[in-house]
């Protein structure tokens, strides 16, 4: 970051852009547990059944879609070194369209209500297409060596990709016309939506935001500059690949050593920090990046053994452990970066010099808060993994597990939002008396 | 006038900020407060300006900050 591209306290949207996102996030994940609660052992015969094809994109676009378009809103004017303009209602756009369309795409896959996917359709389009083009235009702005800038840019046209792909399938879905690519079109979907909107999106934040909030050593330059470009080439090329099976496995195996890199390497810089305090967000990180290491070690061994590949659950363990071990765990682990610091800084902001104190960030969103729904977290993941195994013993527990960690996840936002409205209108009565 | 030295090298943001904002609350006039930070505050920039609050950087060639904060009045020409 350079002076050019400081940020006024004027210019930072208002703390309530991001927030309604972060807020309505953890219930879609809420939502998605109790679903599978209803849903019980049967829930995980099959990673296509139409409940889990709801669930999933409760997970993948409920909660993980939310916090990212919220969370790039907040930091789009600090990273393109410019406001947007009004982001106000196109904030409020944007997620009224895409809560709106979500809740309706999954209730439409879950219960076969083709009316449902048909409003879902033009909802979701224009939310996520229109938020994508915000982004890749706004950030045209930002200057050239900013790597998180580039990787924002790659990571919203692989948002944009998927999206394509998944209203040519939700149109499949709910007028019914033939399709032959389907399953093709469906792998990519999920492949460009999870390596390359969540997986470029996380590297490329993670070069700035690991040095920076966990006081590591920066990341080598070499990586910061060629790994997201090489990966999202990769990604692209894969689909070219479709009708060559042995160039599109040699892709694949790149993409893992790709991903690979970047996690071993995030892991090593963390084991260098400079100040070994115990730190929720950091634990959220490391287990996330051991998520994304497991999957990747679980995918090389079914390409090496191929019975593994073959077995019942094994391409449903990959999805929870990049969807919930890897995303989900950084993302929570974000939060609780992003939250209480935006709650200090907007506080921060209003109450001026000799104003009222401010509460820091570790009372804002305290530790014995944060660290027993890391726990749960984690205990819900484990859990969820030995649900895929053995759906009649553990899918109960899983689902329940999982419901209370995201709800008291929800829990710990809101209450680091209601401690800003509470100081606020401290402030806001010191100002006027 | 001595000055005021916040040494926040290497600490989590935004405690670098906390501790240069509760500084400058009590800084005496004519007093100046010098922050030592591991990188550029960029953020505590528009505050200082917002508070009146004039300041010179210096960057070392170790990849630190010297930050000198004064009151607005009081700075040099």
């Amino acid at each position: 970051m350079t002076p050019q591209n400081s940020l006024s306290l004027d210019q930072a949207p208002p703390i309530g852009v991001p927030l309604r996102f972060f807020v309505t996030a953890p219930l879609f994940a809420v939502t998605a547990a109790l679903l599978a609660l209803w849903q019980g052992a049967d829930l995980f015969g099959s990673r296509w059944s139409p409940a889990m094809l709801g669930i999933t994109h409760l997970l993948t676009l409920g909660y993980l879609g939310l916090i990212m378009l919220g969370a790039i809103l907040q930091m789009l004017p600090v990273v393109a070194g410019t406001p947007v303009r009004r982001p106000v209602p196109v904030a409020g756009a944007i997620h009224v369209l895409a809560t709106g369309g979500i809740a309706l795409l999954c209730y439409g896959l879950i219960f076969t209500a083709p009316l449902a996917l048909k409003i879902a359709l033009p909802l979701l389009g224009t939310a996520l297409l229109s938020f994508a083009a915000l982004v890749f235009l706004t950030l045209r702005r930002a200057l050239p060596q900013n790597m998180t800038a580039r990787a924002m840019r790659l990571a919203v046209l692989m948002l944009a990709a998927t999206v394509l792909l998944g209203l040519v399938l939700l149109s499949n879905h709910a007028f019914g016309w033939w399709l032959q690519a389907r399953e093709a079109l469906a792998e990519l979907h999920l492949t460009w939506g999870l390596l390359g909107w969540v997986g470029l999106l996380i590297a490329g934040v993670a070069f700035q935001v690991v040095p920076m909030f966990q006081l590591t050593p920066a990341y080598p330059v070499r990586l910061t500059r060629r790994l997201v470009p090489a990966l999202f080439i990769l990604l692209l090329a894969l689909a070219a690949a479709s009708r060559f099976p042995e160039f599109q496995l040699a892709l694949k195996i790149l993409l893992a050593a790709g991903f690979a890199v970047f996690a071993l390497t995030t892991l090593q810089l963390q084991a260098k920090r400079r100040r070994k305090l115990s730190d929720v967000s950091l634990d959220l990180w490391r287990g996330g990046l051991i998520g994304l290491l497991s999957a990747v070690a679980l995918w090389l061994a079914a390409q090496l053994v191929p019975a593994i590949g073959e077995l019942q659950g094994y391409g449903m363990l990959l999805g929870v452990l990049m969807i919930v071990g890897f995303a989900m765990s950084i993302i929570n682990g974000m939060l609780y970066k992003i939250v209480p610091f935006l709650v200090w800084f907007h506080l921060q902001g209003r109450r001026g010099a000799n104003g009222t104190t401010v509460p820091n960030v570790r009372e804002i969103l305290p530790e014995s808060r944060s660290r027993p729904q890391m726990r749960l977290h984690f205990a819900a993941l484990a859990v969820l993994l030995a649900a895929v195994l053995v759906p009649a013993v553990f899918a109960y527990p899983a689902a329940l597990l999982f419901a209370v960690s995201n709800f008291w996840l929800w829990l710990n936002i809101v209450a680091a939002g209601r401690t800003y409205r509470r100081v606020a209108a401290r402030s806001g009565e010191a100002a006027a008396g | 006038m001595s000055d005021r030295l916040v040494d926040a090298r290497w600490l989590e943001p935004p405690e670098p900020m906390e501790l240069t904002l509760a500084a400058l609350e009590t800084l005496e006039p004519g007093g100046r407060v010098r922050l030592l930070i591991h990188r550029e505050p960029y953020l505590l920039f528009p505050i200082l300006e917002e508070w009146g609050y004039a300041y010179q950087i210096h960057s070392g060639d170790d990849g630190t900050y010297e930050i000198l904060i004064r009151h607005k009045e009081q700075a040099a020409p």
